[in-house]
Order: C-alpha cells, then sequence, then structure tokens
C-alpha cells in the first residue's frame, strides 16, 4: 500500500483524475485504446488494492498521455532525433510490457505497479548497458537504422568540406589585388613622396610668385591702380584673341597639374627650346591634336594664363 | 586676368538678375528660372568662373567588401564634389547615372566593377565618354595605409577642399596616354594661382606613370606645412593652445632653451620647403619659410590600361591592348617610335584617325 501511495506525489493529476472519476466516458478510453497486455494488467490491479485500485489506473491514464505530449514535444523541438527517439520509446514501450508480462507471472505475489515500473526500466537499462558496442567512430547509437545514420554523418562531413573550401577559395578571390602596406616606407614609397613633394614645393612657389608680385600694388592708389588696370586689361585683349590653339596653351599653363607635363619648363624663346628646328610641323600638329582632344573632353571654361604675364 | 573672370562670372550670373529686379520694381524670376540658375551657379566657381568637375563614385554588380571599402576611400578622394553616400540598386543601369548626371552636373563617372573576381576601375567623362578601363592590379585601403602607419593623421577638415592633381611620367607619351593627361587634368578643379588660397591645399593626388612596368600608382597624400627653424617644443606649444608642463624645470626659460630628444626632423632638405605667399596657419606665416611634409591617407591603386572607349562605355574601342607578351612588347615599340619623331608621323595620325571620326 505504501508502495501505491508514494507515486501520488509524482503524477500531479491525481486530483483532477480524481474529480472525473465519476466520468465514464474516460474510463472506457483506454480501454478501447490500450493494448491487449495493458488491458490485462489493468484488470488485474484494481483486484488487489480497491478503494485506491482507482487511482494507478487514472494514474496511468495521464501519464500515458503526458508522455505521448511529450514525445510530440520532443519530436518537434528536435526533427532530426525524433525518428531515433521514437524508436528508442518503442524499444522501451516493447521491453517493458515484455518486463511486465514477466512481473505479471510472478506477480502472485504483492508487486506494485510502480516496482514493476521500476523493473522494467531496470532490465531494460541492463539490457542496454550490457550490450556489447562496436568500434565505432560515431559511438553509441541505438537506431536500428546505424548504417543509414553513419552515411548520412559521412555525407554530412563531405558535404562540409568542400563547403569550407569553397568559402576560402571565394575569400581568396574578393582578396584578390589586395596588399597589405608593410609597416615601412620602401624605396618606391619615398621615391612617390618625392615627386609629389617636388609637385607641391612647385605649386606653392608659382603660388608665391603669382601673389607676391601683386601684393605690393594697392588698388586705392592711382598709381598701382594703373598698372593693375593695365594688367586686367591686356588680360582681356589676349582673351578676346585667342583662339583655340592659343587657348589650349593658356589653359594648359593654368592648371597647376601642368607643371608636370612637358611643355612647361620650355623657355619662352624659340631657339631655347628643345623642340627647335627639329620638326616644328610636329609640334603644331602635336597640338592640334591635343587641341581636339580636349575640346572633344571638356566644356571647362579656359582661364588666363597669368604665369606668362 | 582673375578680376575679369570674376566680374564675368558674376555678371553672368546675380548682376543680371538683380539689374531686372530694380528695373521693373516688382519683377520676381520664376522660380523654374531662379532654380536654373542657381543649378548653374553651383556648378561655376566663384572666384575663377571655372567649371567645377564633379564625380560620381559607383559600382557595377556585386563587389566584395574590401572593394566596396575601396569605392568608399575613392569618394573620399574626390570629395568635396561626389556624392558621398550615393547608393546604388540592381536595377539601376548606367543609364539612370547619366540622366541623373546631368542636373547635377556631374562630369566624371568612376564606375567598379570586379568581373570573373578581377578588380577593375573605369574612369569616363559623361555624357559623351571616353572611358578609360583600368585593371586594378594591386590595392591598399586608407585604413590598411592607416594602420601601417606609426601616427596617421587624417583630419576631417582636409576633405573640405578638393585634392590637388600631380601627373607624372606621363610626358613624351603617345596617344592613350596624352588624353588620358587630360582627363586627369580635368578631374579636379584647376587651380589659380592668382587666387588660390594656400590653406585650401591640404591634399594632394599622385598619379605617376612607372614606365617600366607600365603601370600607373595612383597615391592620396595629406599635406603639411611644418615652419622651419622652430623647434618641436615651440611647435607643439602653438598648436595644442595647452599650457606644458613645468614642473620639472626651474626657470620658464629652460622650456625653449632645453633640447628635446633629438631633434628630428631638422635634416630638411632645401627642396621640400617652400616660402609662403599668405597665411596659412597661426605658425605657418607668409613670408616664412616652411617645409612640406606629405603622409600618405590612401587608397593606393596599382593601375593597368586595358582599353580606352571612345563612348560612354560603348562605342568604339580606341586602345585595345591584347593580352599576353606579345601585345606588350608590341606597344612598348610603338611608344618608342612615337617619342622617335618625325618619320612616324604617319603611324601616329592612322592611329588617331579612328578617334577623330568618332568625334563627329
Amino acid at each position: 500500500m505504501a508502495s501505491a501511495t508514494a507515486p501520488q506525489p509524482v503524477s500531479s493529476p491525481s486530483a483532477a483524475a480524481g474529480a472525473a472519476s465519476n466520468n465514464p466516458h474516460k474510463r472506457k478510453k483506454p480501454a478501447a485504446r490500450g493494448k491487449g497486455k495493458g488491458k490485462g494488467r489493468l484488470a488485474k490491479t484494481p483486484r488487489r488494492s480497491d478503494d485506491p485500485g482507482d487511482l494507478p489506473r487514472r494514474r496511468s491514464k495521464p501519464s500515458d498521455r503526458f508522455l505521448k505530449l511529450l514525445r510530440k514535444r520532443a519530436r518537434d523541438y528536435n526533427s532530426d532525433d525524433s525518428d531515433e527517439e521514437e524508436r528508442l520509446s518503442d524499444e522501451d514501450e516493447d521491453e517493458e510490457e515484455g518486463a511486465s508480462g514477466s512481473g505479471d507471472d510472478e506477480a502472485a505475489g504483492a508487486v506494485t505497479r510502480f516496482e514493476q515500473g521500476c523493473r522494467a526500466f531496470r532490465v531494460a537499462f541492463t539490457k542496454i548497458m550490457a550490450k556489447k558496442l562496436p568500434d565505432d567512430p560515431l559511438g553509441p547509437i541505438l537506431s536500428a537504422h546505424k548504417k543509414l545514420v553513419a552515411a548520412k554523418l559521412a555525407e554530412d562531413a563531405e558535404e562540409h568540406k568542400p563547403k569550407g573550401e569553397g568559402r576560402r577559395e571565394k575569400r581568396m578571390a574578393a582578396e584578390k589585388g589586395h596588399v597589405i602596406p608593410t609597416n615601412h616606407l620602401d624605396s618606391k614609397e619615398k621615391e612617390l613622396i618625392k615627386i609629389a613633394t617636388q609637385g607641391v614645393v612647385r605649386l606653392f612657389n608659382s603660388v608665391s610668385k603669382a601673389q607676391n608680385c601683386r601684393k605690393g600694388l594697392n588698388p586705392s592708389r592711382s598709381k598701382d591702380a594703373k598698372v593693375l588696370a593695365k594688367e586686367t586689361k591686356q588680360a582681356f585683349l589676349t582673351e578676346l584673341s585667342k583662339t583655340s590653339n592659343q587657348s589650349q596653351k593658356g589653359k594648359a599653363s593654368s592648371n597647376f597639374s601642368k607643371n608636370n607635363s612637358k611643355d612647361e619648363d620650355e623657355p619662352g624663346w624659340a631657339p631655347l627650346r628643345k623642340t627647335y628646328m627639329l620638326g616644328s610641323k610636329l609640334k603644331d600638329w602635336d597640338k592640334m591634336q591635343t587641341s581636339d582632344v580636349v575640346n572633344e573632353q571638356t566644356e571647362i571654361p579656359l582661364d588666363d594664363s597669368s604665369d606668362e604675364e | 586676368m582673375a578680376r575679369v573672370h570674376h566680374k564675368n562670372g558674376r555678371g553672368g550670373g546675380g548682376g543680371g538678375g538683380g539689374g531686372k529686379g530694380k528695373g521693373k520694381g516688382k519683377w520676381k524670376m520664376p522660380a523654374s528660372v531662379a532654380r536654373k540658375q542657381q543649378a548653374a551657379m553651383a556648378n561655376v566657381d566663384q572666384v575663377t568662373g571655372d567649371k567645377i568637375p564633379k564625380s560620381f563614385v559607383f559600382s557595377r554588380g556585386k563587389l566584395p567588401s574590401t572593394l566596396r571599402h575601396l569605392q568608399q576611400d575613392l569618394r573620399k578622394v574626390m570629395l568635396p564634389y561626389t556624392a558621398l553616400n550615393l547608393k546604388e540598386k540592381k536595377r539601376n543601369n548606367l543609364k539612370d547615372f547619366v540622366n541623373v548626371s546631368g542636373p547635377l552636373g556631374v562630369t566624371h563617372f568612376f564606375i567598379l566593377t570586379n568581373p570573373k573576381s578581377s578588380p577593375h576601375l573605369r574612369m569616363a567623362k559623361t555624357p559623351q565618354g571616353p572611358t578609360y578601363t583600368f585593371q586594378i592590379k594591386e590595392y591598399a585601403l586608407a585604413a590598411d595605409i592607416a594602420n601601417s602607419q606609426k601616427r596617421p593623421r587624417c583630419p576631417p577638415e582636409i576633405f573640405k577642399n578638393s585634392p590637388l592633381t600631380v601627373l607624372s611620367g606621363f610626358g613624351g607619351l603617345g596617344e592613350p596616354f596624352k588624353s588620358l593627361v587630360e582627363y586627369f587634368r580635368h578631374m579636379t578643379p584647376a587651380i589659380d594661382p592668382v587666387t588660390v588660397k594656400l590653406s585650401t591645399c591640404q591634399r594632394i593626388l599622385l598619379i605617376h606613370f612607372d614606365r617600366e612596368k607600365e603601370m600607373i600608382n595612383f597615391r592620396h597624400y595629406s599635406i603639411k606645412l611644418q615652419p622651419v627653424g622652430v623647434t618641436r617644443k615651440i611647435r607643439k606649444l602653438m598648436q595644442n593652445n595647452q599650457v606644458p608642463d613645468l614642473r620639472d624645470l626651474n626657470d620658464v626659460s629652460d622650456y625653449v632653451t632645453k633640447a628635446g630628444y633629438g631633434s628630428e626632423s631638422e635634416v630638411d632638405d632645401e627642396a621640400a620647403t617652400v616660402s609662403l605667399a599668405s597665411d596659412v596657419d597661426k605658425l605657418n606665416r607668409a613670408s616664412r619659410k616652411s617645409a612640406i611634409r606629405l603622409q600618405e591617407i590612401g587608397p593606393r591603386m596599382k593601375l593597368h590600361l586595358v582599353k580606352v572607349e571612345a563612348g560612354l562605355c560603348s562605342r568604339d574601342v580606341l586602345y585595345p591592348q591584347p593580352v599576353g607578351k606579345e601585345g606588350l612588347g608590341k606597344k612598348g615599340k610603338e611608344v618608342e617610335e612615337e617619342t622617335e619623331g618625325q618619320e612616324d608621323e604617319d603611324l601616329m595620325e592612322s592611329d588617331d584617325d579612328p578617334e577623330d571620326e568618332s568625334e563627329e
């Protein structure tokens, strides 16, 4: 009797079961659904203990359902393992039934359901533990479809490997041409910095040259104002008289970047030029050509050739 | 001279509208006209009257993340006349950009592509072209360069003005490079030596042509000016605007006279010193000698010219470069011949013929 009362707190819905005890509908259901052996077992128990006899039966009913629910949840939770688990649980059930069946034989004595459960579990557990495990790299698998699982795992591994390789390749392709610079400046970089510095120096010098000569002039003084006016007038006239050919030249000199291009340093006096007597035709052609290109490319308004003035 | 320009610019734009306003009393410029004028004014430099080149940097196709960073770095290089946060969608095609570029006054396109996972950069003029296609052989991001430096210097103010462009190594080259030089020259606003403020020159873009390898090196530096003959301590004192730490000193004069460890950069080579025309900042005063220091801010690119097209990513191919050694050898010879002089004039002309046709 003590053994019968012991599981009472364990199964929580006992009270509810008690409340529902007068509901015949519920009582019938498991009988209709239960297996032959279970039925017999259920039939036996009330014989042994009368008044709490209903309790274990009802206890078994919700617990059964509960188990099913749990199983279902587990299946939902991890669909991968579901079949395995189901199989496992089926096995367990079979064993339990077998055990309970054997227990029934002995149960002529006073073996309660709880003990039966215990025993069933013990039997199942010992059975599992007694199993000889083959030297499997997969470890112990309680599935009948061991081979299938193994195959699946192997497939997964195979699939995973090229995936990683592919990713690496992809990353390499994405990084193509990406060179992370070294910490120290190598000679080539120094050379480039030198070139750039020269360019800046030239610009700054030309700026200071252009701006310093104007600095002394004060437009409010009549004398300086004259000079400035003359300058602007001159510039204006040159602007007017510019043809496309000349304008190209003026533009080029006004642009700073021109500093490093080839005709920058050429002296104004023709005999001092490098190209003097070296086929002016070519040179003129050259000019024409570039100006054509420029006209095609840009419509940037030309600005003055202040350097030359 | 710049004065004339200045006046012209004003007279053409605001002056005309103002005069009309006075004459008619309550005459108001129609909103659409005003907007158009304003837009036109925005595309023109207020001082020199030049048209300001503006650019779009965008990509076609899907780019890996490093190239996307490179795109952002290129945008920063082209600041301030570029769209820093230009968003493109997959369904945008080139035509969309061209259509937008007209009203916005965008003149240059930089298009990053990654065909067969080898990065390419296309530089184009809108809307007519030409288009220069480069293969990016090597590149380093601004972040990589900052990582490689002990003290990276990249204050946000330097991006408020457009960079100077320095071209080198392009002298005496044949056709594809000649027009390329023109392209690079007009990529950034031209500088007028008479009116320019030195304090606006804070970045420099170096485009250097390596003739042996036929590579174009693309570098981006910041310009720093340091007064010559001023010790480091004084310089720091002026820059930091903070009371220096004088705890260990007996006298204030010690602070100045006591030499710090290693007068580091006193080995100024004469080549890098300039006398300034105007005040740049507190330290670099006019008519003082200052040393120019460049520090790389990135990105860094090594470009190889692959193709030149007459139109915007379309039309005749002006400069095909066949892949392989044969092509390289042929090209090198061509350049040599061109520099030699008169005799190959015919050859050059024949080379240029297709371009002339395309112009018409």
